[in-house]
């Protein structure tokens, strides 16, 4: 009886940590494709666990994300509308599963983001105003989160460059956000943590 | 414990045997491979993305039935059941999903303005900084085909058609006088200011069954669903000043703006051919509310503006200046619900009420108008999948005008009008492929005034000849109720019809626009009366009829040249009508054979500053000269405008603009004014009809006050 059970047992533990690996595996998996710039790859395989795990808004996040950073550098119209309609279609996915998230909130404002830089006569007076305030309501969500205080300095640099004003208080921000990301603890597996090197980077610029 | 560790990696070893490799390739209709399509088992993490040659291959451990999937952007998502052992070698067409973006659009006759760059020809910041517009989004739209410049009115002339023919509507909704009243012989202005507005359509003939009482066009404002921010605008101008606010608070939001125009302070300084008692002033007030639903938008948006001038103008049948004095108040409101209902239908539904009161003396008349009227209107709208769209609706008009008619001898007459109009209409949006669609509708009125019942079928066909061109052919039959100013003295006048046909062809490539239309419109029982004027003991018939036909050229190129954005529109139109009081069938005097229009933008980074340039060209128009026998024979000379303006960004929330209209004094004549009757000699004298100024210019400062403070005056720019 003892040995039944006890396999019983051993059974549902295997299996359990058997399909965590599964979700873990794949999505190292996507995460690996997205390094080495397989940007198709790592979204379908994004997509393949979003659809299953329907609870866990990162699989939702991340095909957001590489959609998202791969229309920064998209310069046809065609394609990266693709990239963003799918973008914010899984966006909104993850939203309605966390609807309080800051790092969602971050992913929005670039969304828009990759429009202005796109075409800012056409898209500047739509998104501008909605960027800005998207970061305001996740700066008053969570102030320690790296992220929003990073990508918030980043949108204002451009701005700040672009009329020739002092860049300086945004560089305090991103001097913030740099101590924040040394401190920024998140147990989840697969927690977004993108995002120290660009602001190291832009900080550099700074002096 | 032993036997199970030896039956786990049995179980893994197993299941290790058990792995089905699926294979396959992924083609599109024209038999060309797909890259970057996402493979997969539904409910499993196995899958592939296709690679090059539109290949794919993974392994499963799963067994038995199961369901294969395909999805890729711009395709429809394939699903193929099974067992997994039989998907081997699978050869897969995807099909294409209409994709508004690079499919056909139906656009014979539309222009559009807004956000979505691959169908709009004008941006939504072009009203803002078109030269010759000044912030009028009428002005704007004049630099496009098919309008005709009738510099000393204002409103749009299209395509041979009175300005009356054109109906301009706010989310669907009728506004009955949408443009603000001034001296005669002064061009006019839109009453609403474009900041509420996010999108506009602005269509030159073959519109949708959802419009009705319009002969030559509709001009369509939607106003924004959802400010992006709260802020505070203010405004100082030489003509006057602002103040807008929007606030946002749950799922609401409210704009307010509210604006005072005085031209005193600038007539002092620039002096016209007016003699001002009292200059131009103006009080508006303008409010959206907004609120978001869980699976709706509702919206509810009001205006008031009152105006008034006093001035002392040059008559020819009067030996002295004689008096043109206006008070105006015009109260419109608009309630707008948009929302899903079950089974996916979407409903839009609304009202439209505006009061409209005149105080008019001219010379020796005196005139009082009321007018109130009312639209309600109710759409359903279903999408069956993404090739056929239906929509169904019904609507209903009600106008009602009064006027008290005072003449030289202190005799009044009071007239009446009320005219009720039962619409129903229907329309489907057929998309046979990417390449092939169709629209077709038919529209159903009923005209209380006169009792009369008519139908109009409405067709609209478009094919994509190539990657980025198109041609789009439409035609359809329009109907309006005769002007208020007939039917007070005659309410068995029949609508006047006309009938559109065009033929369109367009190309878009990255940043660049050609178009070019050709048109033939037919008008039919046009009204026509006896007398010099429309008078009560005219006798009214409705035995006119025209025609229209010509065709039209745009261009516009935002990418050769950094910085630079420029379009360039000619409409070349041969008219003739009979109709009104005209002896035979003429040219009639608000049009123009040729028209043209140069807009150019440029942005000089180094100066923060937006340079525009405006030239607008309009061939001389017919007038009547009475010392002939001749009707309607004569031209005048040939129009030119040139208008300049800049756009500084004193800081990011800070701008300065400046706009110069026609600094080179170019002396345009609009037309001639004939007395009424001949002097001793037999002989009509003439006064010609001129601008009020021959140059004009405006400063203005606006400053946008926001939460976060860094907010960019670049979006008003």
């Amino acid at each position: 009886m003892k040995k039944i059970i006890l396999t019983v047992l051993l059974l549902v533990v295997y299996s359990i940590t058997f399909s965590q690996s599964n979700y873990e595996k794949g999505m190292q998996k996507a995460l690996n494709f997205w390094k080495e710039g397989k940007v198709t790859e790592a979204s379908n395989t994004f997509e393949r666990i979003a659809n299953i795990e329907n609870d866990n808004w990162l699989p939702n996040y991340y095909v957001a994300y590489v959609n998202i950073i791969a229309a920064f550098q998209d310069k046809n119209l065609e394609t990266l509308t693709l990239k963003l309609d799918k973008a914010e279609k899984y966006l909104e996915k993850a939203q309605k599963i966390t609807p309080n998230n800051v790092e969602l909130l971050v992913l929005k404002a670039l969304h828009h983001t990759v429009w202005v830089s796109f075409d800012g006569a056409t898209y500047g007076r739509k998104y501008s105003g909605e960027i800005s305030q998207i970061y305001q309501q996740a700066k008053e969500m969570d102030p320690t989160n790296p992220r929003v205080i990073y990508s918030d300095a980043e949108w204002k640099i451009g701005s700040a460059k672009y009329f020739g004003k002092d860049i300086t208080p945004y560089c305090k921000g991103l001097a913030h956000a740099l101590e924040l990301f040394t401190t920024f603890k998140n147990e989840t597996p697969f927690y977004p943590n993108w995002g120290k090197n660009r602001a190291e980077e832009l900080y550099n610029n700074c002096k | 414990m032993k036997a199970i560790i030896t039956f786990l990696c049995c179980f893994n070893i197993f299941s290790l045997f058990s792995q089905t490799i699926i294979s396959g390739k992924i083609l599109n209709s024209k038999k060309q491979p797909i890259e970057g399509v996402n493979v997969f088992l539904e409910g499993t993490y196995d899958g592939a993305s296709t690679i090059t040659d539109g290949t794919f291959s993974f392994t499963t451990e799963e067994i038995g039935e199961q369901t294969l999937k395909a999805s890729f952007m711009s395709y429809q998502t394939y699903e193929l059941k099974g067992d997994v052992t039989t998907f081997k070698n699978l050869t897969i067409i995807l099909k294409e999903e209409i994709f508004e973006l690079t499919g056909v659009t139906l656009s014979a006759g539309t222009f559009k303005a807004g956000d979505n760059s691959k169908i709009s020809v004008l941006k939504p910041l072009d009203i803002l900084t078109t030269a010759s517009a000044v912030g009028d989004v009428f002005g704007a739209f004049q630099t496009l085909p098919g309008t005709t410049t009738v510099a000393e009115d204002g409103r749009l002339f299209v395509r041979g058609g009175d300005a009356e023919e054109t109906q301009v509507f706010i989310d669907g909704l009728r506004v009955f006088s949408p443009y603000s009243s001034r001296p005669n012989n002064t061009p006019t202005r839109g009453r609403y200011s474009a900041n509420l507005f996010k999108g506009t359509t602005f269509s030159t003939g073959g519109y949708s069954a959802e419009f009705g009482q319009a002969l030559s066009s509709v001009f369509l404002l939607n106003t924004i669903d959802k400010p992006s921010q709260e802020e505070t605008n203010i405004s100082i101008m030489t003509l006057g000043a602002g103040i807008g606010n929007t606030q946002l608070w749950g799922n609401n939001s409210l704009s307010v703006n509210m604006s005072y125009i005085n031209l005193k302070p600038y007539e002092s300084l620039i002096s016209d051919r007016y003699n001002w008692k009292k200059q131009y002033e103006s009080f508006s007030g303008e409010g959206v509310y907004r609120k978001q639903f869980k699976n709706g938008l509702l919206k509810l948006y009001t205006a008031i503006d009152a105006s008034n001038f006093d001035v002392y103008v040059d008559d020819i049948n009067y030996e002295y200046q004689v008096q043109n004095k206006i008070k105006n108040t015009n109260l419109y409101t608009n309630l707008f619900y948009k929302g899903v209902l079950q089974n996916d239908w979407v409903i839009e539904t609304g009202g439209s009420f505006s009061y409209t009161k005149n105080d008019i003396v001219y010379a020796v008349e005196n005139i009082d108008q009321d007018e109130l009227d009312f639209h309600a209107k109710l759409k359903l709208k279903r999408s069956f999948n993404s090739n056929i769209k239906l929509s169904v609706g019904l609507e209903y008009f009600s106008e009602n005008f009064g006027e008290d008619y005072q003449n030289e001898n202190s005799t009044i007459f009071t007239s009446k009008v009320e005219n009720n109009l039962p619409s129903v209409f229907a329309e489907s949006d057929i998309f046979f492929s990417n390449k092939l669609a169709l629209n077709v509708g038919v529209r159903s009125s009923y005209t209380s005034v006169n009792k009369d019942w008519f139908t109009s079928p409405r067709i609209s066909f478009a094919y994509k000849t190539g990657e980025n061109d198109q041609f789009s052919l439409a035609y359809g039959t329009f109907y309006q109720s005769p002007k208020t100013g007939y039917l007070k003295y005659n309410n068995n006048l029949k609508s006047e019809k006309a009938s559109h046909y065009l033929l369109n062809y367009q190309y878009i490539v990255n940043g660049k626009t050609f178009r070019a239309e050709a048109f033939y419109k037919k008008y039919v029982d046009l009204v026509k009366y006896n007398t010099q004027s429309p008078e009560y003991n005219s006798i009214y018939t409705n035995s006119g009829n025209g025609y229209a036909s010509g065709f039209d050229v745009f261009w516009r190129d935002n990418k050769s040249v950094d910085n630079l954005e420029y379009w360039v529109s000619y409409s070349f139109l041969n008219t003739k009508r009979n109709y009104k009081n005209y002896a035979e069938k003429v040219t009639p005097n608000f049009t123009a054979k040729h028209n043209f229009s140069l807009v150019g933008k440029y942005w000089v980074d180094a100066l923060k500053s937006q340079f525009g340039f405006t030239y607008s060209y309009t061939s001389g128009r017919p007038y009547d000269n009475p010392n002939t026998t001749d009707f309607m024979a004569e031209k005048t000379k040939a129009y030119h405008d040139v208008s300049f303006n800049c756009s500084y960004l004193l800081t990011q929330q800070k701008i300065l603009y400046f706009s110069l209209s026609n600094p080179f004094g170019i002396k345009n004549i609009n037309g001639y004014q004939y007395a009424n009757q001949p002097d001793q000699s037999g002989f009509y004298n003439r006064k010609a009809i001129k601008p009020a100024a021959d140059f004009s210019f405006f400063i203005g400062f606006f400053w946008t006050i926001s939460d976060d403070k860094k907010s960019n005056q670049l979006d008003n720019l």
